[in-house]
């Protein structure tokens, strides 16, 4: 009777509810991996350092289990609500999770044992890709986030015997996923003309509209104003102030008139042309009048 | 007339110089052609061969303008004048081509690019992770990026490609193609239509000397 009194007031006792110690770790993005985030995909940093002081585990580091919970919107009180529950592990299937009318917005994936995290990481560069399963159909697969979701993390301490939650991190920051955009809003790119272009049009345009001007001018001016004084038959310019039509140059053997081309226009006096040949021509070259050049004949 | 003719010497250098430069964007050691030809706007290459035409004209019509001037003969250099205004002609439009191409780059087309270069998206790899594509409805599931954005070996395979999945910043390419591209254009750009600038500047000034010689002989 005293047994069964004691072990009534045992019974009667309270059973402490196993409470859930939350340690000061937040699951965070590995941010040195270009593919951190994609649309329904994670890259976390592993959960290393975050349980090692815990004491009094019923599970070593060998037994014990790190878990993942990602969490959309009212996934978060969702779970918190339930994860004393003895059945935590199976409560939100994968496949149901996030479907259906009332969906749970959590499952919780296996990352690994405890003592695959140690808290001084043999190697540099660890992660852990959420997602990495794909669409799958288990209960605890590590499957798609969904499409454009902000998932909120959290890890967890597992018993592996129990399958009991001992122990969890913080939630993390939520993590917003890409929406796919259409790739029609990437652009032309087309920033406008750019100043180089306009500068060197311009000048360039302007440069050759000069040139062109210039060399018009030119050659107005030289072969033009050239045309009208004959073409050619004296070399050099016309000494305006010299205006014997005709002279003889008495110095030559055979002295031949001299048309002066100042008075050509006029042609009232017989020319070079009309003139009996005679063997011996000559010209005067303005420029060097004092001297006469003698033709071979 | 020594002026002339130093300038003309000169002018022939560079425009020597002007050849070999756009010969050597012609030859594309960067492999630019088949995008710009995919988009249509090539008319970079269009200018560098003006430009090779152009600066071996230069070279030549500069060196008869030497003997031009040295021969004092008007006829000469009414000639040499008026070829160089049609070499200058040639040049402006080479000039004035690639420096407009460089404005008509799109980006659209440089996502879907997987060629030789060595970049990997337009702006960034996100870009494959942001925008929907052909690539991501059939392998967004397992890829990320096209593995054309992971580094390889010489024997073509990808070095590390666990850790191009996952974006190991050492694995792959980060550089956008568009900012590659564009820098690789702007260097053809600056070739063909900058020193072509110059070099018609140098040529402008040399033609306004060479006709106050004309107007000088005779």
């Amino acid at each position: 009777m005293e047994v069964y009194l004691v072990l009534c007031f045992i019974c009667m006792l309270p059973i402490p509810a196993k409470s859930i110690t939350t340690v000061d770790c937040k699951p965070a993005i590995n941010e040195s991996l270009a593919a951190k985030i994609t649309i329904n995909t994670v890259i976390l940093q592993q959960p290393r350092c975050c349980f090692d002081n815990l004491t009094n585990l019923p599970c070593t580091s060998n037994t014990c289990e790190i878990w993942l919970v990602p969490a959309v919107d009212t996934g978060l009180s969702t779970f918190d609500a339930n994860k004393a529950s003895s059945a935590i592990l199976s409560l939100s299937p994968y496949p149901t999770a996030f479907t259906g009318s009332s969906p749970a917005n959590y499952f919780l994936t296996k990352v690994g044992l405890q003592s695959d995290f140690p808290c001084v990481s043999p190697s540099p560069g660890g992660y852990f890709r959420v997602g990495a399963d794909g669409a799958c159909s288990t209960t605890n697969c590590n499957g798609f986030l969904p499409q454009g979701s902000s998932p909120s993390f959290k890890y967890l301490l597992v018993d592996s015997v129990n399958k009991t939650v001992l122990a969890e991190t913080k939630w993390s920051d939520s993590i917003a996923l890409y929406t796919l955009k259409d790739p029609g809003t990437l652009g032309d790119g087309f920033a406008g003309r750019s100043g180089a272009m306009v500068v060197i049009t311009t000048l360039l345009s302007v440069a050759a509209a000069v040139l062109l001007l210039f060399l018009i001018v030119v050659l107005a001016l030289c072969c033009c104003g050239g045309k009208s004084k004959g073409s050619g038959s004296v070399v050099g310019s016309v000494m305006g102030s010299f205006r014997i039509p005709r002279y003889d140059t008495h110095h030559l053997k055979d002295p031949a008139p001299y048309d002066n081309p100042a008075y050509e226009k006029e042609r009232k006096y017989t020319t070079q042309d009309t003139l009996p040949k005679t063997k011996a021509t000559s010209a005067v070259n303005p420029v060097t009048q004092d001297t006469i050049k003698l033709q071979k004949i | 007339m020594i002026i002339v003719i130093l300038c003309n010497a000169f002018a022939a250098a560079a425009g020597l110089a002007l050849f070999a430069l756009a010969i050597w964007v012609a030859v594309d050691g960067y492999k630019l052609y088949p995008i710009s030809g995919v988009s249509g706007k090539d008319d970079i290459f269009a200018g560098a061969w003006i430009a090779i035409f152009t600066g071996f004209a230069y070279f030549c019509t500069c060196i008869f303008g030497i003997y031009a001037a040295r021969k004092q003969r008007r006829s000469l250099m009414l000639a040499y004048l008026i070829i160089m205004f049609i070499i200058f002609i040639f040049e402006c439009a080479s000039c004035i081509t690639a420096a407009t191409n460089r404005d008509y780059v799109s980006r659209l087309l440089l996502l879907l690019s997987c060629l030789q270069v060595e970049c990997c998206g337009t702006d960034s790899p996100l870009d494959w992770v942001e925008y929907n594509s052909t690539f991501r409805q059939l392998y967004g599931t397992t890829y990320p990026w096209p593995l054309n954005c992971c580094k390889r070996l010489s024997s073509f395979e990808v070095a590390d490609s666990q850790g191009c999945i996952i974006g190991q910043t050492s694995t792959m390419f980060t550089q956008g193609c568009f900012t590659h591209i564009e820098s690789v254009l702007s260097r053809y750009t600056w070739a063909v239509s900058w020193y072509g600038f110059s070099v018609q500047m140098f040529v402008f000034f040399m033609l306004l000397i060479a006709m106050v010689y004309f107007t000088q002989l005779g």
